[in-house]
């Protein structure tokens, strides 16, 4: 015979109940526990039950709720992601108290709720014995049970005595339920398997959806647009290109060809930039960047990549490139001169010029006169 | 627990139940419509509202597919029916948290025979409310995008915007109603698993009672929960609709930029949600057998509450014109001129008329306890305060500070399917609920019922 968990005894009024508790008490049985279908007033201290300790749970979660908030905007806001919208400082507190008291009150409410049914009451329980009670049935309906429980040992005859006396209509015995263990591996293999199959189930769903119903694409965003991509036929116009052709001589802006002709012909081409400090900065930038690794850092060919390759690139500095006019040097940085490849498409107009400038002023500082020092 | 006072006979609370209720009796009454077959007309009523949500979500989908052009929408009219639906579904779920929390911290025992119905409109409510600012986003399913959550993108979300507040206003809304709603059913819950013999519906009872007992001690924790999350939610409630209107109040735009727009917001809010609750009451009432437990003493007070706040809403509007004079600020005086004598002048006269001018008709106790004048002031509530976000949202936009910009917004045929659609989402939830849950809080009403408690057990709440 299994041993007894609680001896029920079933009242029909709360007032009879709240009445018979301290009957029942007085004999010191076990632990008196009350089960009625709606909260009954005075419960509390008839079954001596201490404070609920949920308010101050919950004072606790929302002013961590509170101060998460205002940290989590603090940072973000003034630290990792600082934006000024509408002229606002980084740490303007004032516009994150709404949030504070949204996430306050969040905390707070899951608080009360999970914590009360979670931790103080311990559900979801589907085992306890009072559940499987004939008396069930009328406890959440209109009847009142107070329970005598183990604590750790029972008197059931004892029990219903008192019970009996306290005027309980109704007595039931309730035995302590078999322990059966929860994760058995049966239920373990069972809920894997569960779960592979689901998988296997929803993969196998998703593949085909997309392949019977390939009107309902995956989400693209906004790469799937109505215009022609590069290097793509187009069926609108005849010749099958997606463009048109530009009319014969067009010109891009900013790409007039110039020194077209023979290096001599551009003899007569005049530098249009003035010598100015900013033109002659403008020089030394692109002269750094394009051409000194040739020619050399003062232009005199003892460039960085002479040695490695054993080119022999032209020294500027030699009388023959002092006498150059300006054109000539020119029309070699746009086409180039034996292994130099011309710079056309790495230097714009401007900056080409900036370097004949420059080039000029290279040479001028390496034969300087004495009045230039004065 | 303060010593138990006795009051004399006056000062007693009148019964809140018409005839006499016993505790298992009101289980009878109320747990076997869950058991039995619903009548012809309640299939009809879905029929009918699953018919409007189904033209509504048809309308979402091409919206979604073709994108929100679809609507009529556009510069400077940007916010419309979208804006419109969504404040609206917000305020009538206002209703629910009231009388569920506020009422409850106040003790007006009266609530508690109508809180579960007034609570679930609520959760239907901010779920109607909720479609509307994700499918004003264009695109849906990049709505994850407003929270703010560590990306690969770098970015976060702008916390002062108000936009940004209303997304933590009304995703905490959400949850705590749920949560609210759920604690209150447990009990209830359980006693319908213990009432079925249904093997279907049996496990499924089991499960959402979560094992629920009625101990002592739980009913200790419970209360005190109970009690914790009202005060939470009393003070959630106000500040929902104060976030909502915040979106419009934190901005420059004349008619919007008021400091009375919160507590304003607010009040119109529980008005629209009380006249909703009103509406649904009275046909639950009338199909559902209940008039002996929700009784003409509950929706007279109902209707003085709509009252009450009928006339706030007045002081309010008069309060704008007001505001609106006394700023000596051209552009506001030319958005109020526009209420009563613009292109949109009929809207706003259709909001005073029916906020202020037919909701005078409960100051006759004969109109409070009549069907007919109810319904009709209810009815007139509903439209007056859906017109009343128009004239706010859509006044103040099409005419703001350019007159180049100015222009008329005209509603497409998808704005209406789309509200049509929100209306049978709402209502087909409330058929679907008022057959499958207990629609009145049976616990909380059997605790109240006239020997209900223990003759010496003091003053308890």
């Amino acid at each position: 015979m299994s041993k007894a968990f609680a001896v029920l005894g079933l009242f029909d009024s709360a007032d009879a109940l709240m009445k018979a508790i301290p009957k029942v008490k007085a004999r010191k049985l076990g632990r008196l526990e009350t089960y009625t279908p709606y909260p009954i007033h005075g419960m509390d201290d008839a079954l001596e039950l201490r404070r609920s300790p949920l308010g101050g749970m919950v004072l606790v979660m929302g002013v961590i709720g509170a101060l998460t908030a205002l940290g989590f905007q603090y940072w973000i806001s003034a630290i990792d992601y600082p934006i000024v919208t509408g002229g606002k400082a980084p740490w303007s507190w004032e516009a994150f108290i709404p949030i504070m008291f949204e996430v306050t009150v969040l905390f707070a409410t899951f608080t009360a709720g999970l914590g009360m049914l979670l931790l103080l009451n311990k559900l979801p329980f589907f085992g306890h014995p009072v559940l499987s009670a004939k008396a069930m049935r009328a406890i959440t309906r209109d009847r009142f049970a107070l329970a005598v429980e183990a604590d750790p040992e029972l008197d059931a005859e004892a029990a219903k005595a008192a019970l009996k006396d306290a005027g309980a209509q109704d007595i039931e015995v309730l035995d302590t339920p078999e322990q059966t263990p929860f994760l058995t591996s049966d239920f373990i293999l069972r809920t894997l398997g569960g779960i592979f199959v689901a998988c296997l189930v929803s993969g196998f769903v998703m593949f085909w959806a997309i392949k019977l119903f390939p009107v309902l694409p995956p989400m693209s965003h906004m790469q799937d647009q109505p215009r022609l991509s590069a290097q793509q036929a187009s069926t609108f116009f005849k010749d099958g290109r997606g463009m048109r052709m530009p009319v014969t001589g067009t010109v891009a802006r900013g790409y007039l060809p110039s020194a077209t002709g023979t290096q001599e012909e551009a003899t007569a081409l005049p530098n249009p930039l003035p010598r100015t400090p900013e033109v002659f900065a403008q020089g030394k930038a692109a002269f750094t960047n394009r051409c000194a690794v040739c020619h050399g850092a003062i232009g005199n060919g003892m460039g960085s990549l002479t040695a490695a390759y054993g080119a022999k690139p032209a020294n500027l500095q030699a009388q023959q490139f002092r006498d150059y006019a300006d054109g000539k040097l020119y029309w070699v940085i746009v086409n180039g001169k034996n292994a130099m490849p011309g710079h056309a498409a790495d230097l714009d107009e401007n900056q080409r010029w900036a370097v004949v400038h420059y080039v000029r002023a290279l040479q001028r500082a390496q034969n300087a006169k004495d009045e230039d020092l004065r | 627990m303060s010593k138990a006072v006795a009051l004399p006979d006056v000062l007693r609370e009148p019964l809140l139940t018409d005839g006499p209720m016993s505790i298992g009796g009101l289980d009878d009454q109320v747990l076997s419509a869950t058991e039995r077959t619903p009548p012809r007309a309640w299939f009809i009523a879905l029929a009918i509202t699953i018919t409007a949500m189904t033209i509504g979500f048809g309308f979402i989908g091409y919206t979604i597919a073709t994108g929100i052009g679809a609507w009529g929408n556009n510069s400077p009219v940007f916010w419309a029916f979208d804006i419109i639906n969504f404040v609206f579904w917000v305020g009538i779920g206002h209703a629910g948290t009231l009388i569920s929390a506020i009422l409850f911290l106040f003790r007006m025992r009266w609530r508690n025979a109508i809180a579960r119905f007034a609570e679930a409109m609520t959760i239907f409510a901010v779920m109607c409310a909720g479609i509307f600012p994700l499918i004003h986003v264009g695109r849906p399913w990049l709505a994850f995008w407003l929270f703010p959550y560590p990306n690969q993108r770098a970015i976060w979300t702008n916390f002062r915007s108000p936009l940004l507040w209303d997304v933590f206003a009304v995703s905490t809304y959400f949850s705590v109603s749920l949560m609210f709603w759920y604690l209150g059913l447990v009990p209830d819950i359980a006693s319908m698993r213990d009432r079925t013999t249904n093997k279907w519906k049996k496990p499924i009872y089991t499960f959402l009672a979560l094992g629920w007992h009625g101990s002592g001690r739980h009913w200790q924790h419970y209360e005190k929960a109970y009690l914790l999350l009202a005060g939470l939610a009393t003070g959630l409630v106000l500040s929902v609709h104060s976030v909502v209107s915040f979106d419009f109040a934190t901005s420059v735009v004349p008619g919007w930029h008021m400091t009375i727009f919160p507590p304003y917001f607010v009040a119109g809010a529980i008005f629209a949600g009380f006249s909703m609750v009103v509406i649904v009451l009275v046909v639950v009432r009338e199909t559902m057998d209940l008039k002996n437990l929700i009784t003409i003493r509950h929706l007279d007070v109902m209707n003085k509450v709509i009252l009450g706040m009928s006339c706030l809403m007045g002081y309010s509007y008069a309060m704008e014109g007001f505001t609106a004079w006394y700023s000596q600020n051209t552009y506001l005086h030319h958005t109020f001129l526009n209420i009563i004598g613009g292109s949109y002048g009929w809207a706003g006269w259709l909001t005073i008329a029916c906020n202020i001018g037919i909701p005078q008709l409960l100051w006759f106790k004969k109109c409070r306890t009549s069907y007919f004048w109810m319904i009709l002031v209810a009815i007139s509530v509903t439209i007056g305060m859906w017109f009343e976000r128009f004239v706010i949202i859509v006044i103040s936009l099409s005419q703001d500070f350019l007159p180049s910009a100015w222009r008329l917004y005209k509603p497409t045929m998808v704005d209406f399917g789309i509200l049509l659609g929100s209306f049978g989402l709402f209502f087909t939830l409330v058929l679907i609920f008022a057959r499958v849950l207990p629609v009145i809080a049976t616990t909380e009403v059997k605790g109240i019922l006239p020997g209900a408690q223990p003759e010496t057990g003091g003053h308890h709440e």
